[in-house]
């Protein structure tokens, strides 16, 4: 066990706490029994909130600090040590920050939200057990744990997408999303085994210290990228992230947006120096592609949750293009501003969804409350809603005064410094960028205008309420948080807020914001456009490739591999059997004639040998005479010759 | 006088001849019979040997000796013989395995 002294006990109390305190919400969920559900709804949000205010305190000792290091022997394998421990440096503390303040705020919105449903010990459970599995991931010192809390995280998600189980949609949902992660896992587990080959640690700070780039190190990098396709929901295996909006809202906003699917992107962040130059080309090509589908698909959706998961995929590969630009620091950004805005826009939606479902049960009318085209107007009939949904909404198309104008700013800023002053292919990464910030100006705008302006459309003739309490409070402090000041004083440069060096260009900000108001117009003209594409609908049939890939390719494959089995590798089975059990003959007759024949031989001689006594002495009394004699004259010749 | 050989051969012969009627003959009498033979071969001997010391008598009172015996065997021999023949009707002793087996 080592520590570093630099740190005092209260920090690690603190750490320990928000560490440990989701875990006893996700026991205590399960523990508690099903009559006392009510109290979950306090315990929940309040550990919570000690483990919230618990990594304030750590983020706030680390910054400007040493890492904080802490690792002891996990399990001894013949002579190889696997540790276990946590490395917190400035990255982690503030990954830490977010997970658990966000996790605090969902769960605080979840008890208006979730109010009367049958599974609501279930749910706070495994949100608990979420939170718990992803500070593993964002504090753990090595990959072996990351991988252990990759996979449980991974189950949470599963669980949580299924929540409303009856429902067949949700039920195939969780299935698709815990499918299309296993591929995305099976690389990341290949990966690992590469690096345990070359390396011989799983450890993160050894990983960071490697010097000079190797073949083995671009697969493994490719291979652990693979994993993080998988959990953050790149090409080509994005497609299960809009199907897991089958899940409750909040879990969307935690899981689905904010935390869950950046852990790929933090992870990437965290190994950064072990990416070689080649895995990072591959890396920002898969994350332009994934951005521009997402954009384009978000554009051709009705449901308004699926147009924020849409949003959020292209967003997640915008952070991944930044990592694979070599800025890493401007993807974190981009990572801890996302997170903010987009949980409040989820959230927001959710209050949209949860006022509707109220009013249909109250007016006792029913339609699809997740299309659009069955809103608008609702600025008036909910306004705090309304407001907020504006300004994360801002946050998120990058409007200046926003924090996500910062982060995009820091993105292109890192693109463009890395596609250089020649002509090459990597300019084209850059144009699909700026094309991707156009694209998410003009949905947002979309989105907003179709449900709180023009005319109402089915809600015209009900009373809507508006969300409770215990829902606005989080909303309103994640609104406040898609503002400019939560990354940088300036509204325009990134200052040593977060992160110190990172490269700022007035060029790049100044087009960037000539850029967004340009597509602002756009959208404002296109307002009324409604795009009809059906390729943007369905996300350029991705699902349908898929499908057809199992259907035509894979089980042909499988197929094929049916045949060589039968062919060839089942006769030499047999073959080999029958050769097993000629032997076993051999063997049986060589036991039978050779070694109880010996015994079987001995045997019979001794009964020989008696038989042929025996008949000397058989009764006679003439013929023991006679041997008498006989023998009698046999020792006479003896003695006498 | 005749040499002693002659009476020597002699009663290896009747010895002989004795053992052959014991061995081969299948009544208990001829086998008492064969004994009585060889008794007498042994006999003969006896008395043939004394001769080569005629002033002391050892051999023949010997010879009496073993006639005296013979008798009494005979004696007994037969009177054995009656009481098995009277208990299983036959006097050749192959016969006679009660306690074989």
């Amino acid at each position: 066990m080592q520590s570093n002294i630099s740190y005092s006990l209260f920090f690690e109390i603190c750490l320990l706490l928000a560490t440990t305190l989701p875990l006893m919400s996700f026991l205590f969920s399960l523990a508690i029994a099903e009559k006392y559900s009510w109290a979950v709804s306090i315990t929940a949000p309040f550990l919570l909130l000690i483990s919230a205010l618990s990594s304030l305190v750590v983020f706030f000792s680390v910054l400007d600090e040493q890492p904080y290091q802490f690792a002891m022997a996990w399990m001894v394998v013949a002579d190889q040590t696997f540790s276990a421990g946590v490395f917190v440096n400035v990255l982690a503390a503030t990954m830490l920050l977010v997970v658990t303040v966000i996790s605090f705020l969902v769960h605080l919105y979840s008890i208006g939200y979730m109010a009367g449903d049958a599974g609501f010990r279930k749910y706070f459970a495994m949100l608990g057990l979420f939170t718990f599995s992803m500070i593993a991931i964002v504090l753990a010192n090595n990959l072996l744990i990351v991988f252990v809390g990759w996979e449980l995280v991974g189950f949470s998600s599963y669980m949580l997408i299924g929540h409303w189980k009856e429902k067949p949609e949700a039920a195939r949902a969780a299935k698709k999303a815990f499918v299309l992660n296993r591929i995305g896992d099976a690389g990341f587990l290949v990966g690992l085994m590469i690096l345990w080959t070359h390396q011989g640690s799983f450890d993160i700070s050894t990983l960071d210290a490697i010097n000079g780039f190797s073949e083995w190190q671009t697969a493994a990098s490719l291979c652990i990228f693979c994993g993080v396709t998988g959990k953050s929901a790149q090409f080509p295996l994005l497609t299960w992230l809009p199907d897991a909006m089958e899940g409750p809202t909040p879990v969307s906003a935690l899981i689905h947006a904010a935390t869950m699917v950046a852990a790929g992107v933090y992870l990437m962040i965290r190994i950064f120096p072990f990416f070689t130059p080649t895995a990072l080309d591959v890396v920002s090509i898969v994350g332009i592609i994934t951005s521009l589908i997402g954009a384009l698909a978000a554009l051709g959706q009705y449901d308004i949750k699926k147009i924020l998961a849409y949003s959020t995929i292209s967003q997640l590969g915008l952070m991944v293009t930044a990592i694979g630009s070599a800025t890493p620091d401007a993807a974190f950004i981009h990572l801890f501003t996302h997170a903010f805005f987009k949980a409040c826009l989820f959230l927001a939606a959710g209050s949209i969804i949860h006022s509707l479902h109220h009013a249909q049960h109250q007016f006792h009318t029913h339609f699809d409350v997740q299309d659009i085209r069955n809103l608008g107007g609702l600025r008036k009939k909910l306004p705090v809603v309304f407001a907020v949904f504006l300004l994360a909404g801002s946050s998120l198309a990058g409007l200046p005064f926003f924090s996500g104008f910062l982060s995009k700013d820091a993105i292109l800023t890192g693109l463009v410094t890395w596609a250089g002053p020649d002509t090459s292919w990597k300019w084209l990464v850059v144009m699909g960028a700026f094309a991707v910030t156009f694209l998410t100006m003009v949905y947002t705008f979309r989105m907003i205008w179709i449900i709180f302006f023009g005319s109402e459309k089915k809600t015209s003739g009900v009373d809507l309420p508006e969300s409770p309490v215990v829902m606005q409070v989080p909303l309103l402090i994640l609104a406040t948080a898609s503002l400019w000041i939560i990354i940088s004083w300036n509204p325009f440069i990134n200052t040593r807020w977060i992160n110190p060096a990172l490269v700022h260009s007035w060029n790049v900000t100044i087009l960037s914001v000539i850029w967004v108001l340009v597509a602002l117009a756009v959208a404002y003209r296109t307002r009324n456009r409604a795009s009809q594409l059906k390729i943007f609908l369905h996300a350029f049939y991705l699902d349908h490739l898929i499908e057809w890939n199992i259907k035509n390719v894979a089980m042909k494959f499988v197929g094929m591999a049916s045949r060589i089995d039968k062919k060839l590798i089942d006769p030499f089975l047999h073959g080999t059997a029958y050769a097993q059990v000629l032997v076993a003959h051999v063997t049986g007759w060589f036991d039978r004639a050779l070694v109880d024949g010996t015994v079987n031989g001995f045997t019979s001689f001794v009964r020989g040998v008696g038989s042929v006594t025996r008949s000397f002495q058989d009764g006679k009394i003439q013929l023991y005479i006679f041997w008498s004699i006989f023998t009698i004259i046999i020792f006479l010749i003896w003695t006498l010759l | 006088m005749f040499p002693i050989e002659h009476v020597l051969f002699l009663a290896a012969l009747l010895f002989s001849l004795g053992l052959m009627i014991i061995i081969i003959k299948r009544n208990t009498i001829m086998i008492l019979l064969g004994i009585e033979l060889m008794l007498n071969a042994s006999n003969l001997n006896l008395v043939a040997f004394n001769n080569l010391m005629p002033e002391k008598m050892d051999g023949q009172i010997f010879a009496l000796f073993v006639i005296i015996v013979a008798v009494s065997e005979a004696a007994v021999g037969l009177a054995i013989v009656l009481q098995v023949y009277q208990y299983y009707q036959t006097s050749i002793p192959d016969s006679v395995s009660d306690l074989k087996e």
